[in-house]
């Protein structure tokens, strides 16, 4: 069953050829795995996705959630999808062994995630579990790794994380959700919480909130802020179900997509008898819950990633088979055949765009948990700072850049469709619809670039940003002298010297007391470096491509210069067709895309504040 | 129980099939390749059995070349025990479904089983004989196109329903024997993640035709491989109101389509 979910190809080549992912099983930590066994567990996550995750997106999207006498009940097909998943223990993936996951390296984990989460809605369950349970498993006493883990585990418990209040969403510091000590030690919460994904429903038999709230009498602001356990029902000290906890869930949020995720308002403490229980120190909440972001950063840039792709693979299939209008070269004749659309030129700029950042975005993702799973495995100090730098710095890039990409491709695919795009008898206008929260929570992507401009570009004294410059000039000095590629070669290195230029030219405003200008253009920043790195991935992937493309040709006695031989190669060759797409994909962004870059560092160099001057009764009168 | 599976590795359903230029076969590069449909019923029903029994054995046997091994690993990640995997690309090039069913009895002969389970056949070649041609080899009774089993609790016989034209067919069976799986008999299950990690560790015992003793010529050989004719266009039928448009179609299926 075809699915259009992603392309196999893209996804192999990013793991086997581009990161050489194989090489991580040399590792004692994942010596048990092998380059096959990956390419197994990915086989089973496309079957999966196709024949069960795909299937519920269309009906979940129509039947939505729904809250009955105080309990919410989650679209019907979600159950056994949700069954099925955990079974096959897709819920655990990259937790450890010794905690009841499957050890996976973080980048195979991704990877799989690549197949699923198109449906975001379900896989916003097991999802939030997995961040639930992490935090438990490293924040966590033994008693309550021992009480909840297992069956959070095995998915017959499911979890959430309460942060965000009517009056505390960006600005978290401001919660004021109270936690009251009791004498046993434990804690009753009062507050309320709102926007709690997964915050009710009826996939599990118990839901684990971690909550963050204000113990009485600690200061304001994030400094004192703790986070709690907040069983939905209480645990008994034999594993058993005790009481229901103490509070409510008073509605279920009506969305712009994203229907079969239950967006819940909890009511903690209505009757002054919400258990909680500390998770971690006190006062610490906020430092916990960082430890956590970049984990969930890359979470949702996964969402951009996966929307982006399937939008693009269902836009590239219609365009081959959609017929309208003559071909270019018959345009004046009425009576020529019709063609499919694909040959007309703007809707293979838009298809070429889009292949373009979908592939850039998928190297990005991967390159990113890749760096995880580095920093993991590398004992060497210097060089485990070094990953640990890279992820720092893309974090915000992954998250910001790839959501608001994402949706874009996703609207760039409607077009492709056109006005059946624009009709729910297709599936593209969910896609645009599910994807666009991913620009929202998990920290705003306006939030993201002050993280990046304000926090990450100083970093270790800037050391990080300049270690992840110094990667990107090591690929272009590796292709350079490359005759295919070094005109490409050379424009991603000015795009990379640009980047560092405005870098510093931020820090020189910031220097002189213009703050204003690095923080009013954060966001073009963040954009703008999501570029640069994009062309950084895909002249990487082009170089990789062309040393292939090369072996085949010198395998079939074609000369790869002769553009007739490889065409022809390239009709009856699939490798030989994807490794020239790839080809197309470096060589359409960096000459079409990212002189974006030089646009952006004009407007920034030209210190204009109008959006700082602008009077707010100016906006509209 | 202990039951045995045979099992073949076949081109991905949706597969585009193009011919070689000999014409002789199918052009392999570039294919996706996957466990049979149908032998994956066969694989759930012996699990099922197994399960059932809460003992036993489950055994894959497949013939085919070094790329079989990952459909092999496919039905142990699911849950078979062991394998064995008639490595030959030279005799598997040529064999036919007689040469197949007999490197088949040749690697089962030696197994303990008390069943034998295959796909209703390989979706590729579709020939649909191997079954009940390992019957005949091993001299075991063969029940085909079955969509439901029951083993009694002495494991002596089995009740199974057939599918047949129209309807079913019930019948009684002394075991061991052989079963052929048709679509219906169960819902095969995933391999789980913790499967596919177990499934490296399980042994496969690699052996050549030679190693089985098998010396056996193919009865048949393919002559020539062509693709179905293209689709004709479809034709829209003229007519001022449905009336016409009836006669014309009552017409072209008397006199073109020769249907009525």
């Amino acid at each position: 069953m075809a699915s259009f979910i992603l392309d196999e190809r893209d996804q192999r080549f990013i793991l086997n050829e581009l990161l050489e992912v194989g090489k991580l099983c040399e590792h004692p930590t994942y010596a048990d795995f092998s380059e096959d066994m990956f390419n197994m567990i990915l086989e089973e996550a496309q079957k999966f996705a196709t024949e069960e995750i795909f299937p519920t997106l269309t009906d979940s999207d129509k039947e939505g959630c729904s809250l009955e006498d105080g309990q919410v009940h989650v679209p019907k097909s979600f159950h056994r999808c949700y069954k099925l998943y955990c079974e096959g223990g897709w819920n655990a993936m990259s937790h450890p062994p010794e905690v009841g996951g499957q050890g996976l390296p973080i980048v195979i984990s991704t990877a799989a995630r690549d197949w699923f989460m198109h449906n975001f809605a379900f896989t916003s369950y097991p999802g939030l579990t997995e961040g639930a349970a992490h935090l438990i498993e490293v924040f966590g006493t033994e008693e309550q790794k021992k009480k909840y883990l297992p069956k959070m585990m095995t998915g017959e418990w499911g979890g959430t994380m309460a942060l965000t209040e009517p009056n505390a969403g960006s600005d978290v510091g401001n919660l004021s959700t109270k936690a009251i000590r009791q004498p046993d030690g434990t804690f009753k919460l009062q507050g309320t919480k709102i926007f709690i994904t997964a915050g009710d429903h009826d996939l599990v038999e118990n839901i684990i909130h971690p909550v963050l709230a204000r113990i009485e009498g600690d200061p304001p602001g994030t400094k004192g802020i703790s986070l709690f356990i907040v069983p939905k029902y209480i645990v008994n000290d034999d594993g058993t179900l005790g009481r229901r906890n103490d509070y409510e869930i008073a509605k279920i949020e009506e969305k712009m997509g994203i229907h079969g995720s239950a967006t819940c308002l909890i009511n903690f403490g209505d009757n002054n008898e919400c258990y909680a229980e500390l998770l971690g120190e006190e006062k610490q909440g906020m430092k916990i819950m960082f430890q956590m972001m970049n984990e969930a950063r890359i979470g949702v840039g996964m969402q951009g990633l996966t929307s982006a792709s399937i939008a693009y693979m269902h836009a590239l299939q219609y365009a081959k088979e959609r017929l309208q209008g003559s071909s270019i070269e018959h345009f004046k004749d009425p009576t020529a055949p019709r063609t499919p659309i694909i040959n007309h030129p703007d809707v293979r700029r838009m298809l070429l765009w889009m292949k373009s950042y979908v592939e850039a975005m998928r190297a990005l993702m991967y390159f990113a948990a890749y760096c995880v799973d580095k920093e993991r495995i590398t004992n060497a100090e210097v060089e485990r700072e070094k990953w640990h730098g890279f992820l720092e710095v893309l974090t915000p890039i992954c998250k910001a850049f790839c959501t608001d990409i994402g949706f874009r491709v996703c609207e760039t695919a409607i077009q492709v469709y056109g006005g059946y795009g624009y009709c729910s008898d297709y599936p593209m206008e969910q896609f645009l619809r599910d994807e666009k929260i991913a620009s929202i929570y998990e920290g705003t992507n306006g939030i993201q670039a002050l993280d990046l401009v304000g926090r990450k570009l100083g970093l270790n004294k800037g050391a990080y940003f300049m270690g992840l410059i110094g990667e990107m000039n090591s690929v272009v000095d590796r292709y350079k002298d490359n005759p295919h590629l070094k005109d490409l070669a050379h424009d991603v290195q000015a795009g990379i010297n640009t980047l560092a230029d405005v870098s510093m030219f931020f820090a020189t405003s910031a220097k002189s007391g213009k703050f204003l200008i690095p923080i009013s253009n954060a966001y073009p920043f963040l954009m703008m470096m999501g570029n640069v790195v994009s062309a950084w991935l895909l002249l990487w992937e082009a170089g990789i491509a062309t040393e292939k493309l090369d072996t085949i040709c010198s395998g079939k006695g074609i000369d790869p210069s002769d553009h007739a031989a490889l065409s022809g190669l390239v009709k009856e060759n699939k490798d030989a067709a994807f490794y020239s797409g790839k080809l197309a994909s470096a060589r359409y962004f960096i000459k079409n895309v990212l002189p974006e870059v030089d646009a952006t560092a004009k407007a920034i160099k030209s210190e204009d504040l109008t959006v700082m001057e602008i009077a707010e009764e100016s906006f509209a009168v | 129980m202990n039951t045995v599976v045979c099992m073949k590795q076949v081109p991905d359903t949706e597969t585009l099939i193009k011919i070689n230029p000999e014409g002789t076969g199918i052009v392999t590069e570039g294919i996706k390749w996957v466990m049979c449909p149908y032998d994956e019923y066969a694989v759930e029903e012996a699990l099922q059995q197994k399960e059932k029994f809460k003992a036993g054995k489950v055994t894959i046997v497949s013939l085919g070349p070094d790329r079989a091994i990952e459909a092999i690993r496919t039905g142990l990640a699911m849950g078979a025990d062991t394998a064995v995997h008639i490595n030959d690309a030279a005799f598997y090039e040529k064999a036919d479904p007689y040469a197949t069913a007999a490197a088949l009895a040749a690697a089962v002969k030696d197994l303990e089983y008390d069943a034998i389970f295959c796909g209703k056949q390989a979706i590729d070649d579709d020939s649909g004989q191997v079954p009940a041609i390992l019957g005949e080899l091993l001299g075991l009774p063969v029940v085909t196109l079955v969509v439901k089993l029951e083993v009694s609790e002495d494991k002596t016989k089995a009740v199974a329903t057939r599918e047949v034209e129209g309807g079913h067919a019930v019948v009684e069976v002394s075991l061991p024997a052989i079963f052929s799986a048709q679509k219906g008999l169960n819902e095969p299950r995933y391999a789980s993640l913790p499967g596919i990690m177990k499934a490296k560790k399980k042994p496969v015992d690699v052996k050549t035709v030679s190693d089985l003793g098998v010396s056996v010529e193919p009865m048949t050989a393919i002559k020539e491989m062509s693709l179905p004719p293209a689709r004709q266009a479809g034709k829209i039928l003229e007519g001022e109101d449905a009336v016409e448009k009836a006669k014309a179609l009552a017409k072209a299926l008397h006199e073109e389509a020769k249907l009525i």
